[in-house]
């Protein structure tokens, strides 16, 4: 592999295990705050064991969150950086504004919220929940921010710096906003949302199977089911907008995502199949006519463009602004305007960032089986949820071992629906890094092939041991939970910030985390 | 010409110094983690190394958003220096970075299993993974400010044993012996019994070495980097931060020899505010000088992101700046007292 297939993999590897960890982080933290209120406003033991119980799984997951986020923070600048330079005037302030608003609230008030329940008062724990749900959140947005701008940027301009051309910020809300920024963030909030719903009713699935923890088991489960019910109906139609916008803003991309090779109106749609990309042909297992138009355009006759049409479209896109570059050249030498000059670089770039040819397309199956395997499992998602919804009306749900078990087993699924939509969002945007503007190949750093060999070797190695150890935690956490009804004695806590006082010295069990 | 540096008080110029506020919050609170770990190998009790986890576990995850927010700054404010510095150190940078994952895997699951040969495991992660950052900020920042191979482009020309030099390796000394005051005075105040009186040591030791290495910094760096001094003797007022600086170190000692145990702390922090200070001025305006050609360096003017980002970014960081210094106290405030090394808090 040479540095810029290196240095992919490096991203690719990192990124797909940052998010093995975050959607949890996303969507535990709200259905752990939802619980922690039921049990502030009820004062029912139940629920506050079972927030504590939930927080401390969630606290194993997000130091593997933390020390594989850190990775992504460092990594556009180790090995992207043309990309860092290009964009750094936009894309850094999303990054650093999620430090501020969301990382900082997050950790420290999961601090707070593990260890100091006995020194603060309930309804202070119970905001400390809603705040470190709050920063998560609010975490998600600003990532989004970044990366939805790469995939359909706005409210910029390219301009020549000391160092190089560059894209400039000309409207702050414009670039935050973009195109696709609102719904992309719900959908990945919900995805995690979806997440949380399946791992906590797998969790009190498997104590339900097991005969343990019963009455926590019932009480979370119900909870469980009414938040997944919910969310999962919510996130196949958040998704038909993702898509809906893609079509709209990313052509190419959803023309690899549907594998349509050439322009058709109306389109069909393929459901399920696979692309062969080096004889330019996609083999459906199933094909509904027209039904693509409709769910991109709602609109049973709409023109969807194919990849071959578009690759010669951009490569027109690519001769006009190259021409049009050498008009300005010329007209430059008569009259030294500064506004030419800036627009001769912006020609340039984008003549240079549309010349794209068919080799430079990633692998398409990358995007289309990532693309329908996703939409497939929202659907058993939706479906899973609101079979358990007719079993708990029926009043059978804590009996019935089938439902319990396909919960049980459907933990790691949405999971990896998750991990697809990432692939089938990065994989569709290439070739490039940010879409019409610069081209992944262009981006890389100039770092030496051994350099970052021996830091893939690295990652994978140390990834590979923290999932290992995050399993196998995980699993033995929820193995050894009791539920005891009475709560362990506290010692009483004096005021805050008393300082010395004796009594304060020492942890007590309800503040142990083992 | 004014008394003090020209363009100081331009839009980039504070951002220079917002730089320097990152860094500052970042040493003096992820200075307490770092600082609280150097002793855990010499440690031979369990129960003790308890206690040095125990004294950071409620509050160690953000005191290192410090560093995240800090990096996000730097490539918001200044996109070059931050491409060009992570690109160009990449081992450096990478070493710094697995050892912060060490750290944060090692708080986390040391207490997972009763096997000793698992928990030294990872008492021996968690020592490397704050000892490695704190060698290595200093050792990078003095390269930044001694000067590296960068072209006209900021295209490092370099490798990793360019970085080791003998400036910026003194410098390292002095970033290693300024936490370990710190984490020393911060164990001073969280720990007692045996804890404790070990960290009375410790704070001895590391304060006389902080003094040896910034003597040595100084040495070397008047033969290899004099153009450090520039500012100082064009602008003499700047005197006063290396002076606050001294004021910090004997104020450290006296208080530790008369007892009052409690308030090391504060002049630790002061030593630590001060002496990025103090090599923030020595640099200004340059973020990452280039020792190919003096012309190519980047400066806070060159290198710094447009206006309008660094307006938004200035609103953005005096709204939230005070809310995240107005909990972050709060949950000091909750977790005030000493700790014991019974039970883990994980
Ligand atoms: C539990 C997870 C999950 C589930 C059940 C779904 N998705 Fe999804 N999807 C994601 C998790 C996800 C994601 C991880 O959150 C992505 C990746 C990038 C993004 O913004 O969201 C995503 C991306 C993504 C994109 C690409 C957006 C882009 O490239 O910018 C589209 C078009 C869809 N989704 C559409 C759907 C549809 C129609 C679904 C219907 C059932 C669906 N997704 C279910
Ligand atoms: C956490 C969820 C994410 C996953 C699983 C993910 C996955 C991937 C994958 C698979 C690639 C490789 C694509 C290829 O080279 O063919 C990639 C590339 C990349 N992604 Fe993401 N991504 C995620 C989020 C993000 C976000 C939020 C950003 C920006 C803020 C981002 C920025 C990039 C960049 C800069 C590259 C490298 C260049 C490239 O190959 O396009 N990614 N990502
Ligand atoms: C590829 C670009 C990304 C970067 C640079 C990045 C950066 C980081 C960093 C530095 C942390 C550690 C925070 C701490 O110490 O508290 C972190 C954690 C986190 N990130 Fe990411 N991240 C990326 C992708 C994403 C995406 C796509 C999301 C959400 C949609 C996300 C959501 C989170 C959340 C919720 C956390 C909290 C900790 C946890 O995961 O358990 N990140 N991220």
């Amino acid at each position: 592999m040479d540095l810029l297939d290196l240095s992919r993999f490096q991203f690719a590897f990192t990124a797909i295990n940052h998010f093995i960890y975050v959607p949890l982080t996303l969507g535990l933290s709200v259905f752990i705050a939802i619980v922690k209120t039921i049990a502030y406003k009820t004062k029912d033991p139940k629920y506050d064991k079972l927030a504590m119980f939930l927080m401390k799984l969630f606290a194993v997951n997000f130091a593997a969150g933390v020390a594989t986020g850190l990775t992504m923070e460092f990594e556009f600048g180790t090995n992207w950086f043309t990309y860092s330079k290009f964009v750094g005037d936009i894309f850094g302030a999303p990054l650093a504004i999620e430090g501020l608003m969301a990382f900082f609230l997050e950790s420290t008030f999961i601090g707070i919220f593990l260890f100091g329940k006995d020194r603060i008062s309930d309804g202070m724990h119970t905001f400390s929940a809603w705040m470190v749900a709050l920063g998560s959140n609010l975490s998600a947005l600003w990532i989004l921010i970044a990366n939805s701008w790469m995939q359909t940027p706005a409210g910029y301009k390219i301009v020549q710096t000391p160092q190089g051309i560059r894209a400039e910020l000309t409207n702050f809300w414009e670039a935050v906003i973009n195109h696709t920024t609102i719904i992309r963030f719900l959908h990945t909030v919900t995805a995690g949302q979806v997440t949380a719903g399946f791992f906590v009713m797998g969790v009190m699935a498997y104590f339900l199977l097991r005969n343990r923890n019963i009455d926590m088991a019932k009480a979370g489960l119900k909870v469980a089911l009414i938040f997944t019910v919910i969310v999962s109906v919510a996130e196949i139609i958040v998704g038909d907008t993702a898509g809906q916008l893609v079509a709209k803003y990313q052509p190419l991309k959803f023309a690899m995502m549907e594998g349509k090779w050439k322009t058709e109106q109306p389109a069909s749609l393929d459901v399920f199949g696979y692309v062969d990309q080096s004889a330019q042909k996609t083999y459906p297992f199933i094909q509904i006519p027209g039904l693509l138009s409709f769910l991109a355009y709602h609109n049973f006759d709409a023109k969807i463009y194919g990849i071959k049409d578009l690759i010669t479209m951009y490569d027109q896109k690519a001769q006009n602004y190259a021409n049009e570059a050498n008009m300005l050249k010329a007209q430059y030498t008569s009259n030294p305007n500064p506004a030419i000059k800036d627009k001769i670089v912006a020609d340039e770039s984008y003549a240079k960032a549309y010349n794209i040819s068919l080799k430079d397309l990633p692998s398409i199956n990358l995007v289309f089986m990532p693309f329908h395997i996703m939409v497939g499992l929202g659907f058993f998602f939706a479906f899973v949820t609101l079979w358990g919804l007719y079993l708990y009306k029926k009043g059978t749900i804590y009996q019935n071992k089938a439902f319990l078990k396909t919960v049980l087993y459907s933990i790691p699924l949405p999971f990896i629906a998750s991990e697809l939509g990432w692939m089938t969002a990065e994989v569709g945007r290439q070739p490039w890094i940010v879409t019409s503007m610069l081209k992944t190949a262009d981006a890389v750093s100039f770092n030496s092939t051994s350099n970052v060999m021996f830091s893939v070797f690295t990652f994978v190695t140390i990834y590979i041991l923290l999932f290992y150890v995050y399993v196998t935690t995980m699993v033995k956490k929820v193995r050894e939970y009791e539920y005891t009804e009475v709560a362990p004695s506290s010692s009483p806590s004096t005021g805050l910030g008393v300082g010395l006082a004796a009594n304060r010295t020492d942890l007590n069990d309800s503040n142990r985390i083992s | 010409m004014g008394i003090l540096p020209d363009g100081l008080f331009t839009l980039q110029g504070l951002w220079f110094l917002l730089a320097g506020v990152f860094l500052i919050g970042y040493s003096i609170t992820d200075g307490f983690d770092l600082g609280s770990a150097f002793p855990m190998i010499f440690m031979k009790k369990e129960h003790d190394r308890i206690a040095l986890y125990n004294s950071v576990a409620p509050v160690w995850d953000g005191n290192e958003v410090w560093l995240i927010a800090g990096g996000g700054m730097l490539f918001a404010a200044f996109p070059t220096v931050y491409a060009a510095s992570f690109s160009g150190f990449y081992l450096a940078i990478l070493l710094v970075l697995w050892a912060l994952i060490g750290r944060a895997v090692a708080f986390e699951y040391r207490n997972k299993r009763e096997s000793m040969a698992w928990r030294h495991t990872f008492d021996f992660i968690y020592w490397l993974g704050n000892v490695l950052p704190a060698i290595l900020f200093g050792v990078a920042v003095g390269n930044a400010v001694v000067g590296v191979p960068i072209d006209k482009d900021a295209v490092y020309h370099g490798t990793f044993f360019t970085l080791l030099r003998p400036v910026p390796l003194a410098m390292g000394l002095v970033s290693f012996f300024m936490f370990a005051m710190h984490g020393a005075a911060y164990l001073l105040l969280k720990t007692q019994g045996s804890v404790f009186e070990m960290a009375k040591k410790y704070a001895s030791i590391s304060v006389v070495g902080y003094v040896i290495s910034v003597i040595l910094t100084n040495v070397l760096a008047m033969q290899e980097a004099p153009f450090l001094y520039k500012n100082y003797f064009t602008y003499p007022i700047l005197f006063a931060i290396p002076l606050v600086m001294l004021v910090g170190v004997v104020l450290y000692v006296i208080l530790l020899k008369s007892g009052k145990y409690d308030k090391v702390v504060y002049a630790s922090g002061l030593v630590n505010a001060f002496t990025v200070l103090n090599v923030a001025c020595a640099s200004f305006p340059v973020l990452m000088r280039s020792s190919i050609n003096p012309d190519y360096s980047l400066t806070v003017f060159n290198a710094s992101s447009s206006t309008l980002t660094l307006t938004v970014m200035l609103i953005v960081t005096v709204i939230f700046m005070p809310i995240v210094i107005y909990y972050t106290r709060y949950a000091y405030k909750v977790f005030s007292g000493k700790v014991s090394g019974e039970k883990s808090y994980y």
